[in-house]
C-alpha cells in the first residue's frame, strides 16, 4: 500500500543528500560509524567485523559495544577518527558534527552522509550504506526484509478501525511526537493515528489541557520509566479515554528512536499497546 | 538607593501587601481561563463528569499554582540578593546556585530519574545546596564575605557548572540529552500536587526568614560601615540572607528547571513604584513576581497554541530588554 511513497521519495533524497561519494576501487575494510542508526545497519549487512571505530552511543548490537569509541554522536573526535585509519566514516548529519566530519574529510578519508528522520530516510540509508561497503545487492535485500516485516505489522491491524494516539517522549514539559517524526510513521503503521501530527513541529512540547481536548484512545509513554512510585501524569485525567480504558503504556523508548533495522519490531510493539486484542493480550 | 517618602508605616505596609495580595489571586483566577483550549468555568462546577473540570483543576490550576510560589521565590530572594551583594543586577542564578541545581538535576535525569519523579527535584535541590556551601566557603576570608567575592565565585562556579551540563550532555544517550535539553528551557507543567505544596510551603518560611531580616538589609544596602556602626552584625545578617535566598532559589529551579529574569525585573518594578524599603520590597516581590510568572506562563500556554512555548523563552524575551535598560541607566549614572 505505501510502497509507491516510497519509490517517489527516494529519487528526492537521493538529490537531496549531496554529491555521490567517489568510487572505492575495491571494497572498504576499515569502517568508521558516527551514529547507532548506522551501526546497527552496518551489522544487519553482516559487516560489523569490518568497523573499526563506533561512536559512544552505539550499544546495539552487544558486539558494538566492545569497539573502540571515537567520540560522541553529537561531538565526533576528528583525532580519533582519522586515528583508526578508516578507508569510509559513515554519518548522520547533526548541527554538532558538522565541523568534525569535515575536518575528517579534510584529512583525506572517504565520509558516506546519511539521514535517519523517516522511513524514507532509513531505506535510503541502507542502500547508501550497503553500496559503500560494496554490498549493494545485500543493502536492497535488507530493504526488502524491513520492508516486508514492517508491511506484516501492518497487515495485522490492517481491517481493524485505528485507534487515536498521543506518543509522549518528554513528561516536563510535555513533548510529544508531532509530523514527519519516525515515531509518527511507525504510529500510522501500528494501526494508530497520532493526535499530536497537525500540532506543527516535529516535536512539539504542549500543555496537559491539550491531551485533554483531543481526547487520545492509547497514550503511548515513551518517557515514563519504570521506576517504583513514579507521578502518574495522566492519572487525573478521568475524561480521556486512554486513562478510562487503562490504556497508558509504558514504553522503553530507545529503540523508536532509531532509523535502524530494529524499525519493525518497534511498530510491532506499538501495535501490540494500541491494539493488544490483535496480538492475544485482549 | 535612597529611601523614598512617604515614610513606610505599618498601615501603609499592611494595606499595599493587601492590594497585592489580592492582585495576585485575581491573577490566578484570571490565568486560570487562559490556555490553548477553551473551557467553560460554569460546565466545570456544574458537572463533575466535564472534560472542562479536568482541564480546569486538574491540568491547569496546579500549574497557576506552582507558577505563583516560583515566581515568588525567584522575585524575592532577587530582591534580598541585590541588597546583600549592593548590586542592582543581581539575579538568583548569579550566584551558582541554579547552576549546581541544574547540574544535580541533569545527573539524575541521566542515571535514569524521569523529570517526572521526585528523584530529580530532590537530586536538583541536592546540588544548590552543595553549591551554596561551595560559593559560600569559597568566598570566605578571614571570616567574612564580601559581596564582591561572592559574585566572582559564584559567576565562576556558573561556568563550571555549564562546562559540566555539556560535559554530561556529550556522553548522554540522544534520547536523554534532548530531555536534559527541555529540562534546562524550565517548565511549570507536570508536577504532583505534593511537590507543589512542598515548594510552596517551602516559598513561604524562606519569605518569612528574609522578612525577618529585612531591616538588616535596608541597613546593608546603605552601605556596610554605616550597617555595622548601627548595630547590624553584618557577617551574621549576610549569611543568614545568603542562605536562605540560594534556599528559595534551589527549590525553584529543582521544580521548575531554569526560569531566567523573574528575579531581576520583578524587584526593580517594585522598587520604581514602591520604593526600596525591604520591609515592603520582600512580600510585593514576592506576590509581584508570583503574577508576573503566573501570566508569563499564560502566554507560554497561548502564544502558539495548540503547541506552547517554554516558559523560559517568555520570561527571557520580556527581561532581557529590560536588564539592558537598567544596564544603560546605571552607565548614564556613572557617566554624569
Amino acid at each position: 500500500m505505501r510502497r509507491p511513497t516510497f519509490l517517489v521519495a527516494l529519487p528526492l533524497l537521493a538529490a537531496c543528500s549531496g554529491r555521490p561519494p567517489p568510487p572505492a576501487t575495491t571494497p572498504p575494510a576499515r569502517v568508521v560509524s558516527l551514529a547507532p542508526s548506522i551501526t546497527e545497519i552496518v551489522y544487519a549487512l553482516g559487516a560489523g567485523d569490518r568497523l573499526v571505530g563506533v561512536c559512544a552511543q552505539c550499544d546495539y548490537p552487544a558486539a558494538a559495544a566492545r569497539l573502540p569509541r571515537v567520540g560522541g554522536y553529537l561531538v565526533p573526535s576528528v583525532e580519533a577518527v582519522v586515528a583508526a585509519r578508516p578507508d569510509v566514516v559513515l554519518v548522520v548529519p547533526s548541527p554538532g558534527n558538522r565541523d568534525a566530519v569535515r575536518a575528517v574529510e579534510q584529512a583525506g578519508v572517504r565520509v558516506v552522509v546519511v539521514q535517519d528522520r523517516t522511513l524514507a530516510d532509513l531505506w535510503a540509508s541502507m542502500r547508501a550504506v550497503g553500496a559503500a561497503l560494496g554490498l549493494a545487492d545485500a543493502g536492497e535485500r535488507l530493504v526488502a526484509d524491513v520492508q516486508r516485516r514492517l508491511e506484516a505489522v501492518r497487515g495485522r491491524v490492517a481491517g481493524l478501525p485505528p485507534r487515536r494516539v498521543l506518543l509522549v517522549v518528554g513528561h516536563t514539559p510535555l513533548v510529544v511526537a508531532g509530523r514527519g517524526t519516525l515515531q509518527d510513521e511507525l504510529v500510522s503503521a501500528a494501526g494508530g493515528v497520532n493526535v499530536a501530527a497537525d500540532i506543527g513541529g516535529v516535536w512539539p512540547q504542549i500543555s496537559l489541557e491539550l491531551v485533554v481536548a483531543r481526547a487520545p484512545e492509547v497514550i503511548v509513554d515513551a518517557a515514563m520509566g519504570t521506576e517504583e512510585g513514579r507521578h502518574d501524569l495522566f492519572g487525573g485525567l478521568a475524561t480521556v479515554p486512554a486513562v478510562r480504558d487503562g490504556r497508558v503504556v509504558a514504553f522503553a523508548g530507545e529503540a523508536i528512536f532509531r532509523a535502524g533495522p530494529r524499525v519493525p519490531d518497534a511498530a510491532r510493539a506499538l501495535a501490540a499497546a494500541i491494539h493488544p486484542e490483535a496480538f492475544g493480550a485482549g | 538607593m535612597t529611601l523614598r517618602p512617604p515614610y513606610l508605616t505599618a498601615r501603609r505596609l499592611a494595606a499595599t501587601t493587601a492590594v497585592l495580595a489580592a492582585l495576585l489571586m485575581l491573577s490566578i483566577a484570571g490565568a486560570m481561563l487562559v490556555g490553548p483550549v477553551a473551557a467553560s468555568l460554569r460546565r466545570a462546577l456544574v458537572d463533575p463528569e466535564s472534560a472542562d473540570r479536568v482541564i480546569l483543576f486538574r491540568t491547569r490550576l496546579p500549574r497557576v499554582l506552582l507558577g505563583a510560589v516560583v515566581g515568588g521565590s525567584l522575585g524575592t530572594s532577587g530582591a534580598a540578593l541585590q541588597a546583600l551583594l549592593a548590586n542592582p543586577l543581581a539575579c538568583p542564578h548569579l550566584l551558582g546556585i541554579s547552576g549546581g541545581a541544574a547540574v544535580g538535576g541533569v545527573l539524575a535525569l541521566i542515571a535514569g530519574a524521569e523529570a517526572i519523579t521526585a528523584v530529580a527535584p530532590l537530586a536538583a535541590f541536592a546540588g544548590a545546596l552543595v553549591a551554596i556551601g561551595v560559593v559560600y566557603l569559597a568566598a570566605r576570608a578571614g571570616g567574612r564575605s564580601t559581596p564582591y567575592a561572592l559574585l566572582l565565585v559564584g559567576v565562576v562556579f556558573n561556568v563550571l557548572a555549564s562546562a559540566a551540563i555539556m560535559l554530561l550532555n556529550v556522553i548522554a544517550s540522544y534520547a536523554q540529552a534532548h530531555g536534559v535539553l527541555f529540562w534546562l528551557m524550565g517548565s511549570l507543567s507536570g508536577q504532583s500536587w505534593g511537590l507543589i505544596a512542598a515548594a510552596g510551603a517551602y516559598a513561604l518560611a524562606g519569605l518569612a526568614w528574609l522578612a525577618a531580616h529585612a531591616q538588616d538589609l535596608n541597613l546593608l544596602a546603605a552601605g556596610e560601615e554605616g550597617a555595622a556602626e548601627l548595630g547590624v552584625d553584618v557577617e551574621r545578617a549576610r549569611r543568614a540572607v545568603f542562605v536562605a535566598a540560594s534556599l528559595l532559589v534551589g527549590a525553584a529551579v529543582s521544580v521548575s528547571g531554569m526560569i531566567s529574569f523573574v528575579g531581576l525585573i520583578v524587584p526593580h518594578l517594585i522598587r520604581l513604584v514602591l520604593g526600596a524599603d525591604h520591609r515592603l520590597l520582600l512580600p510585593a516581590s514576592f506576590l509581584g513576581g508570583a503574577a508576573f510568572l503566573v501570566w508569563a506562563d499564560a502566554l507560554a500556554r497561548t502564544a502558539l497554541a495548540p503547541a506552547e512555548l517554554p516558559v523560559g523563552v517568555v520570561t527571557a524575551l520580556l527581561g532581557g530588554p529590560f536588564f539592558l535598560f537598567l544596564l544603560r541607566r546605571e552607565l548614564g549614572r556613572g557617566a554624569s
